[in-house]
């Protein structure tokens, strides 16, 4: 590997956390460990890191974006039990970083996705493009149901380009290709069919297509006579 | 030439010097209208005359405030005034001895350094109610009686001392270590600043180590300023996770998201007090039925995590201490081949093919749109 190895970082952020009181703060923080333990229970332990973060929690999720997707949104279930969540999601570098044996993360994959939950309203999560396209690639289709929330700029004025998951946006995709499908089915026939008349003319091709339905209604008038002798039978 | 001994100051008569400070003398004292033994600590004024005018003013002022404190966790004010150019206070006499002592004889438990804190921000929130602020709250100025009542002490005095810890050039005076981030700043000082000072004599209490130690006074400013510190359970595992947090809010660089009043760190302090007690009276009484095993934690520790905002800037966060992400930090250090290629390469466009394969509504546009090429063809040449 040259580089730092990248992941999916998501950033569970509680809400105003610095502002709340001590017993709350110490509360939502069990909660959240709850959560964290709950979600992070559904990937395997080879790839998930989870960490610390002064307001919320991290999870380094290693070659599994979809995953990734699905526990940030499954801890923002969450906030229904009053945790006050939101969510940011990335795909970037990380690193291990400290003594010895390493004691904790660093990488600007962490800092983007905490970027990202720090411009996330209540209950929501914002993913990074860089999220999107390891999802794209992971699962092809499925980051359509990203949608593109805007361009926002963080203290540092880096700017980040942030989709927000919109559950209808990948029906509408679906929606849209079918019409296009059908709009270039009509099409394409239609166009087989004006090449015919344009060669044969227009009476002896309407005269050709009468004469091929009419042996055709023929032949299935037989087809369906001997079926119900058949059946008589 | 030997100094004169000083018999009495102002309706005092001296009985003993008690100690020596920066600002002058402490002495102990009689006071003969009352019969009543003081400390009677003395200021020197100013030399010059435009300072003498304002420090005496100034001196008159706090002192005043100062003596409306009455309240069991400050050191009583009885009077002041001026005697031959020395400024003094009478005060309570306590007997017993000050927190900085008390640190240098090793270390404390959970529950005592709980008490003094709740004490001493019990103190604070009564002064700060009353709008003043004490702006050098450290060890040695709490006092620790013998019942294990905690006594703040130089209210009053704090604010000639804080205003001589800036000269002229901005430089900053004396040791910074127990001030706040807005204090070593040189900026205006609210109550706020008081209860950073107490959260940093809290995490020496607990602890034992010093916080925002340094080599130099530019050194320890810098670390007021910018350093975070290790939570409390981090170096000693058996406090309540809860402190944590509270000493994390006290010591936040920014006094709009610390502690807004002592009353509210009182209370907060007092929560984990009955927790520790709680603790402390389950093991005694299961003592003989069960043992506690510390587990040595495998993680070395790292400073407090930031949060979110603070995270673009530092990005180097702690593993979690309840989930053991072994495995995974195993794969991420040496990865294998597969994990190389998967982990070490940006996301690449999707193909078309893969696309196909894989995303449906594509799928079905591509197989839709050959269909019908096949029956416009056939329409076409069929």
């Amino acid at each position: 590997m040259s580089g730092s190895p990248l992941a999916s970082v998501v950033f569970l952020k509680i809400q105003e956390f610095a502002r709340r009181p001590v017993s709350e703060q110490a509360r939502l923080r069990a909660q959240l460990e709850a959560v964290v333990a709950v979600t992070a229970a559904e990937l395997d332990p080879a790839s998930r890191i989870v960490l610390e973060a002064g307001d919320g929690a991290v999870i380094v999720v290693l070659a599994d974006p979809r995953g990734a997707l699905r526990l940030a949104q499954r801890a923002l279930t969450a906030c229904a039990a009053g945790l006050p969540l939101a969510a940011g999601l990335n795909h970037g570098a990380v690193q291990i970083a400290g003594r010895k044996d390493g004691a904790g993360l660093t990488g600007d994959g962490i800092a983007v996705a905490a970027a990202a939950a720090e411009f996330a309203p209540p209950a929501r999560l914002l993913a990074s493009r860089a999220f999107r396209d390891a999802l794209a690639e992971a699962a092809p289709g499925v980051e359509a149901s990203l949608v593109k929330a805007g361009t926002f700029t963080d203290p540092g004025l880096r700017a980040h380009e942030l989709y927000r998951p919109d559950g209808e946006a990948a029906k509408r995709r679906a929606g849209r290709y079918a019409l296009a499908g059908a709009a270039a089915a009509i099409a394409l026939v239609g166009a087989g069919l004006a090449a015919r008349i344009a060669v044969e003319g227009q009476q002896p091709f309407i005269e050709s297509v009468v004469a091929k339905y009419r042996s055709t209604a023929k032949q299935g008038e037989g087809y369906w006579r001997a079926l119900v002798q058949k059946v008589r039978f | 030439m030997a100094k004169k001994k000083t018999a009495q100051i102002g309706r005092y008569k001296i009985l003993g010097e008690l100690g020596r400070g920066a600002m002058g003398i402490v002495y102990r004292a009689r006071d003969p209208a009352l019969d009543r033994v003081v400390a009677l600590k003395t200021i020197i004024l100013s030399d010059e005359a435009d300072g003498r005018a304002e420090y005496h003013k100034r001196f008159f002022l706090e002192a005043k405030a100062a003596g409306k404190l009455t309240h069991p966790n400050i050191v009583t004010t009885y009077d002041f005034g001026e005697h031959d150019g020395l400024a003094y206070l009478a005060m309570e006499l306590l007997e017993g001895t000050d927190l900085r002592e008390r640190l240098q004889q090793g270390a404390m438990s959970p529950i005592e350094a709980l008490e003094i804190a709740q004490q001493v921000a019990e103190g604070l929130g009564f002064a700060h109610e009353r709008g003043i602020v004490h702006r050098d709250i450290k060890p040695g100025n709490i006092m620790l009686l013998d019942r294990g009542q905690a006594k703040i002490m130089d209210f009053g005095l704090a604010r000639m001392r804080a205003a001589d810890h800036k000269t002229s050039t901005g430089m900053v005076l004396g040791t910074p270590k127990y001030m706040s981030p807005e204090q070593v700043a040189g900026q205006p000082v609210d109550h706020r600043s008081d209860l950073f000072s107490l959260g940093v004599v809290l995490y020496e209490m607990l602890t034992g180590v010093r916080l925002f130690a340094g080599e130099d006074t530019p050194q320890i400013m810098h670390n007021v300023t910018y350093a975070e510190h290790e939570p409390p359970t981090y170096l000693k595992p058996e406090l309540p996770a809860m402190l944590d947090f509270v000493v994390a809010r006290a010591l936040k660089k920014d006094p709009a998201v610390r502690y807004q009043e002592a009353y509210e760190l009182a209370s907060d302090l007092g929560t984990c007090l009955a927790e520790l007690r709680a603790r402390a009276g389950m093991s005694e009484s299961s003592a003989s039925a069960t043992k506690t095993v510390k587990i040595e934690s495998s993680v070395a520790t790292l400073p407090e995590a930031p949060a979110a905002r603070s995270i673009a800037f530092d990005t180097r966060l702690p593993f979690a201490r309840q989930f053991d992400s072994s495995a995974a930090v195993e794969r991420l250090a040496a990865p294998s081949r597969g994990d190389r290629a998967r982990l070490g390469r940006a996301p690449r466009p999707v193909g078309w093919l893969r696309r196909l394969r894989h995303d449906a509504a594509t799928r079905w546009f591509v197989l839709s749109t050959l269909a019908a090429a096949l029956a416009g063809s056939y329409a076409a040449f069929g």
